[in-house]
């Protein structure tokens, strides 16, 4: 999970032109101005590295940044035990 | 030459949009493939005496609706028009997309499916606006980006001088940033920000902030501002034109040529910048005219080949 964090993170970060630190499990989206593009881009990258599809959830179920990541890797987790 | 045509985004869609595109290919002659509901394509140009073979429909299960939203709805509904439409473009199987539908969902397709420039993180919508040394000043961006930052302000600025001096023949481009006063420290935070990477910026001529009521004066070129007050401004500039116009015409019985520059039906689209593609957004409320007009605005962005020279000049700004 940390690795899938720390990947999710990096992406967001330079995506947004900010510091990592500044995103962490608790952060909310809004805090660091970060719009549905921006976290469609991040779901579409960690799609990209681990070669997988992620269902389509409304993004406002998942405000922070630990939420999202962790519903997104539960679900890949699901899918490698599948 | 091929163009997409969103058939199924807009508030008359697909009539009026279908009968834009039947006027488009019978004076212009040149090939549209229309996306949407085969059915309803099929039956809405059973009402015209078309017989041709430049229309071509490809079959798109699902539309956007305005009150989606736009990115959600791009990922849940694959198989939408834009979606389509957009995919053709990327697929080299048309040479550009134009929609009336919302303006969002064709932004998102734009940069999901075609991908952005290197170092433009939103694409946005360009248009020109008549000035009074009978030229046209360009404002960008006017709706498809609400919310900016800074360094969105500054892409756009960027892309206005491309788009200007590339396509458009202005050399040197004036760029202005619009504001609520002349003076650098007006505005909101974004604007002030805003101001001083515009001023920074070795690569534009920035000639400072401008106000509203100097849009049409000619002292810039090129006006940037975020896409919400973009919108807004552009809307309301239709309105209050409308406004005098209808007035005009009862007393004077006839309205003087100048009201069409004006019309936005006459204008019909506007192109999404710095994206790989030509995708051109129309009014929500485009009907036949409008439709005809932003199919022609799309046609000339081809021809005019906007995406090369974008890239082209981006790319030396950046050598520079």
């Amino acid at each position: 999970m940390e690795e899938f964090f720390v990947q999710a993170r990096r992406f967001l970060a330079e995506q947004l032109g900010i510091e990592e630190d500044l995103i962490q499990m608790e952060t909310t989206f809004e805090e660091i101005n970060a719009d549905s593009i921006d976290i469609v881009e991040m779901i579409m990258a960690l799609e990209d590295i681990y070669d997988v599809e992620f269902p389509e959830e409304d993004l406002e179920n998942y405000p922070t940044m630990g939420s999202l990541v962790s519903a997104l890797y539960e679900y890949l987790m699901q899918v490698k035990n599948a | 030459m091929r163009i997409a045509l969103d058939v199924m985004g807009g508030d008359y869609a697909p009539q009026e949009i279908i009968a834009g595109a039947v006027d488009f290919v019978e004076r212009e002659k040149l090939k549209l493939i229309l996306v949407g509901r085969e059915e309803v394509i099929k039956e809405e140009l059973a009402k015209y005496n078309y017989k041709g073979d430049l229309l071509e429909i490809v079959n798109a299960s699902e539309v956007i609706g305005m009150d989606e939203s736009p990115v959600a709805a791009l990922r849940k509904k694959k198989d939408a028009s834009i979606v389509i439409a957009t995919k053709l473009v990327r697929e080299g199987k048309a040479d550009a997309v134009v929609s009336c539908g919302s303006t969002g969902a064709q932004m998102a397709a734009a940069v999901f499916i075609l991908g952005r420039m290197a170092d433009i993180e939103r694409p946005p919508i360009i248009t020109p606006v008549p000035n009074q040394n009978d030229g046209y000043t360009f404002l960008i961006d006017v709706g498809a980006n609400v919310d900016c930052r800074p360094r969105q302000l500054l892409q756009f600025a960027l892309l206005g001088k491309v788009y200007a001096s590339a396509v458009m023949n202005i050399d040197n481009p004036r760029i202005a940033l619009l504001n609520n006063g002349e003076e650098e420290t007006k505005g909101s935070h974004l604007y002030v920000e805003a101001y001083n990477l515009l001023k920074e910026a070795g690569e534009i001529n920035f000639i400072g902030n401008i106000e509203g009521r100097y849009i049409f004066d000619g002292k810039a070129d090129v006006i940037v501002c975020d896409g919400f007050t973009g919108n807004i401004v552009l809307k309301t500039i239709e309105g209050v034109s409308l406004f005098i116009a209808r007035n005009v015409a009862r007393e004077l019985g006839k309205l003087p040529s100048f009201f069409s520059k004006m019309d936005y039906t006459k204008i019909g689209g506007a192109p999404l910048l710095g994206i790989n593609g030509v995708s051109i957004v129309c009014h929500g409320s485009s009907k036949r005219e409008a439709v005809y007009n932003g199919l022609c605005v799309a046609r000339d962005c081809v021809e005019k080949d906007i995406v090369r020279k974008q890239a082209a000049m981006l790319a030396q700004m950046k050598e520079n």
